[in-house]
């Protein structure tokens, strides 16, 4: 995408691309806080209670109080804590979620017919990318749970490793199955790809075992083995306190952001709209933006939804249910795929 | 358990102070990797020293003591107590305070299972169960409420009778909260029984055979659960049971999730008692004639003897041997509480599961740590 | 699977919340709700019935004038709220029904020092406001 520039703006691009990714990343950081909120929210409307309520209209400026809390607290480390993993685990995970969100276009302007992706950089190999990012996060977590030299954050962290062993597999198989269908790797292709039928209905049998892999991905019951705090006290983060936990407790949130947008962009049509819309001046800047939020929201509500819902598997139903179910069904998926494929290709 | 550790283990304590508990307790496991090695209880965290407490209080007095044995039972051990000093007494109430006792007593039940079962879903993961079950429970604590003026320690009974009546219209209002908890206890059922992931946790998990419970002394729930049908409502009955038809619930299977079965039906079988007693309550006095009990207790020298009591609490038999010297103090109050024996139960269970398995276990047994350590 | 689950969790959702805004809405309490007592001076006899029943010693018999500005005063039970199970049993053992139950549980019997839990005759009957006396 090249977009020229008037002249006198030139000698200051680079601050204003600095400027943009900063406020940018604060966007990020009020994406979390939304998500918390709707969490909050969501889990105290299945349970017939309130929520938060008290701080701002609905309750929307708890996350503030939250964070203030958070920042004022005393930071704690425990005696035989491993220095160097203990105060860089947070940052680390923060950092990978971060290099994720490099990639995923969060929506599409159309400006006389002409779609520009919203994405921090476009890359060809983008799916592969995001993959690749996402199993940096392990690090992150057995950092954390190493590092904190307590009994039960070593079971969170043996836990987490058998769990994301087993589905790092089947979701790098369905993603591949998505690319092989649609000819590309690049993520804003796969979307574009999407203009007649989402490929949820070209492929149903996919978009439900990447929709569980990431769910055992992300961390979220019933796949939270890791941190379930009927068993390990809050498991793999039990240490740490203050910003440090709150660096963990946003990155998962951001975590499943992302995973709510890979979803939308792989499997719901992404931002496509109809021709009339996108040819409108008006609405074909905020239209395709607007219908990929709304798409978001509701796979993070199903998402949110999910965690209340269903108890919690153990750790070798968990290791079980990979290999024994969702691999072969992902396997299942990608021949389905080719097949589709050659045929709509032919 | 031996100290001494192998090359890949590790001693774990699911210590005092826990999310998982229902009450204090240490429970010290020996870990390799995610099996259990070895396990052992220590109690005595919440130890209140109650006995002692009952021989420097009169018996009117020891009333509001017992109530705190088990706070989520009360009305049972109240009953249990006042049982024991009412066989001393040579007294017994009529049958209007008796079918009283019977209903009140029944409610209790109801709502200890629905707590029960919602810390056993807590458990295991399913956080919105306990919300759901306490949302039910509510309903019962105000029925209870409306008849003794508390949720909680009630102080109610009195010996030869009950303080109150029943308030006016108290059938008409506990007609429709019994009809709706039917409906619910039927949704709790289909959940769990549809709920894979909940099968693969509780079915086959912690299996106690008839054998092990009835040599350690378990009672209840988990002793009707392995196929013995022992009910101390039908096997000893005391207030108006013999009256009742009712049926003993059992189970053959012994593991969690035939625990969780027997309550929830034993809560039907408890509806079913409650409409019996509120159809067939006679009308009458509250307390014996011609005797000088009532509700305002006189002073009583209550005969010298001993005498053992017991009745069927929602967690197993408990019982009562009361001493007596002739004084208005008891002599020795031996207090002999279900879940202990029940807690003994659990070490052999959780050697060679996982973790997970030992906050599954534990949650089904259903207990209250307070009252093991009195 | 488990289908039932979250049928049953999205039916939840548009059901009212059954919790309450405390402090806005208050609790509603039953008829027989036991709160603070309430003394009724000419029936009191100050026998010291109830401070033998009560199981906690929280009854202490004291001298109090029989109206607010009287000089003749005579024997009443004072109760230390810091003691008191409220169970009742004072209630009930009270010869000549002087004790009843009344339905404050919060308002003054929340205080910052030992000797304002102490609730004088005066303010069991309802002669002084509970609140007096409240020093922070």
């Amino acid at each position: 995408m090249a977009i020229e520039f008037p002249e006198f703006i030139v000698p200051f691009l680079p601050w204003i691309r600095g400027i943009v990714g900063l406020s940018l990343v604060g966007v990020i950081f009020l994406g979390a806080m939304g998500a918390v909120w709707l969490e909050r929210k969501l889990s105290a409307d299945i349970q017939s209670r309130v929520g938060p309520c008290r701080v701002g209209k609905y309750g929307l400026l708890q996350l503030v109080a939250d964070a203030i809390k958070l920042f004022t607290k005393e930071d704690l480390k425990p005696r035989n804590a491993d220095s160097l993993l203990f105060n860089n685990a947070t940052i680390f995970m923060m950092g990978s979620v971060f290099l994720m969100l490099v990639a995923i276009p969060v929506g599409a302007v159309f400006i006389n017919g002409v779609e520009y992706p919203l994405a921090v950089t476009e890359m060809d190999i983008s799916v592969l990318y995001i993959e690749a990012m996402s199993a940096i996060s392990i690090f992150g977590i057995f950092m954390v749970a190493y590092g904190s030299n307590n009994k039960y954050s070593l079971l969170g962290a043996f836990r987490n490793f058998a769990r994301m062993v087993g589905y790092e597999v089947p979701l790098g198989i369905t993603v591949v199955s998505v690319a092989v269908m649609t000819g590309s790797l690049n993520i804003v292709e796969i979307s574009r790809s999407q203009g007649l039928l989402w490929n949820i209905f070209l492929q149903p049998l996919g978009c439900f075992v990447f929709f569980v892999s990431l769910m055992a991905d992300m961390g979220r019951l019933p796949f939270d083995q890791n941190e379930s705090e009927e068993e390990l006290v809050a498991g793999w983060i039990t240490e740490y306190c203050g910003m440090r936990f709150g660096l963990g407790f946003f990155a998962e949130y951001i975590h499943m952001i992302l995973g709510s947008f890979l979803v939308a962009l792989l499997f719901l049509g992404g931002w496509n709209v109809p021709g009339f819309v996108a040819n409108n001046p008006v609405l074909g800047l905020i239209a395709p933006t607007g219908f990929l939020i709304v798409k978001v929201v509701f796979v993070l509500m199903v998402i949110i939804g999910l965690r209340w819902a269903v108890p919690r598997f153990r750790i070798d139903q968990v290791v079980d249910l990979s290999w024994k179910k969702l691999f072969p069904l992902a396997l299942l998926n990608l021949v389905w795929a080719v097949g589709l494929g050659l045929y709509l290709g032919a | 358990m031996e100290e001494k550790l192998g090359s890949n283990e590790m001693i774990i304590h699911l210590g005092p102070q826990h999310p998982m508990q229902p009450g204090p307790f240490r429970l010290n496991l020996k870990l390799k990797g995610e099996t259990v090695m070895d396990a052992e209880i220590e109690l005595g965290f919440i130890h209140k020293g109650i006995e002692k407490i009952l021989e420097n209080k009169t018996y009117l007095q020891g009333i509001t003591i017992v109530d705190r044995i088990c706070y989520l039972v009360a009305l049972t051990n109240e009953e249990c107590f006042v049982g024991c000093t009412e066989k001393l007494l040579g007294i017994e109430p009529p049958e209007r305070a008796k079918y009283i006792r019977v209903i009140l007593e029944e409610l209790t039940r109801i709502q200890s299972h629905l707590l029960g079962m919602g810390e056993f879903g807590e458990f295991i993961g399913f956080v919105s169960m306990f919300m759901y079950t306490i949302r039910e429970r509510e309903e019962i604590l105000g029925l209870i409420d409306m008849v003794t003026g508390a949720r909680i320690t009630h102080s109610y009974l009195k010996f030869g009778g009950v303080r109150d009546d029943l308030p006016a219209g108290f059938k008409e209002k506990a007609i429709p909260v019994l009809n709706n908890l039917k409906k619910s206890v039927d949704d709790f059922e289909q959940m769990f029984h549809t709920d894979r992931i909940y099968r693969e946790r509780t079915v086959g998990v912690g299996v106690l055979t008839a054998d092990v419970a009835k040599s350690l002394g378990v009672s209840g729930p988990a002793l009707r659960a392995t196929g013995v049908p022992f009910d101390i409502r039908k096997n000893e009955p005391y207030l108006v049971y013999k009256d009742l038809d009712f049926k003993v619930c059992t189970e053959t299977a012994g593991d969690c999730f035939a625990r969780v079965q027997l309550r929830l039906n034993e809560i039907r079988e408890s509806i079913y008692i409650l409409e019996q007693c509120l159809d067939q309550i006679p009308g009458g006095p509250l307390f014996p004639e011609d005797t000088p009990y009532g509700r305002r207790t006189p002073v009583m020298r209550v005969p010298a003897g001993e005498v053992f009591h017991r009745v069927e609490d929602p967690r197993g038999e408990m019982g009562m041997y009361m001493i007596s010297d002739g004084s208005d103090k008891p002599y020795r109050v031996k207090v002999r509480g279900p879940y202990y024996p029940t807690l003994q139960a659990l070490p052999p269970l959780i050697i060679g599961t996982t973790v997970a398995d030992v906050a599954a276990i534990s949650g089904s047994m259903d207990g209250c740590t307070s009252e093991a350590d009195r | 699977m488990v289908l039932k689950n979250i049928k049953y969790a999205i039916r939840n959702i548009p059901k009212p919340p059954v919790t309450r805004m405390y402090p806005e809405k208050c609790t509603e309490l039953s008829d027989r709700f036991r709160g603070l007592q309430i003394l009724d001076k000419s029936k009191c006899i100050g026998c010291g019935i109830c401070a033998n029943t009560c199981p906690n010693v929280a009854i202490k018999i004291v001298k109090a004038p029989i109206a607010p500005g009287s000089e003749k005063q005579r024997w009443f039970p004072e109760i230390d709220i810091g003691h008191c199970l409220f169970c009742g049993l004072c209630i009930d053992q009270c010869p000549k029904g002087a004790l009843s139950s009344g339905k404050e549980y919060t308002k003054g019997v929340i205080k910052w020092k030992h000797k304002d839990l102490l609730m004088t005759p005066d303010k069991l009957a309802r002669e002084v406001e509970l609140e007096k006396g409240d020093e922070r």
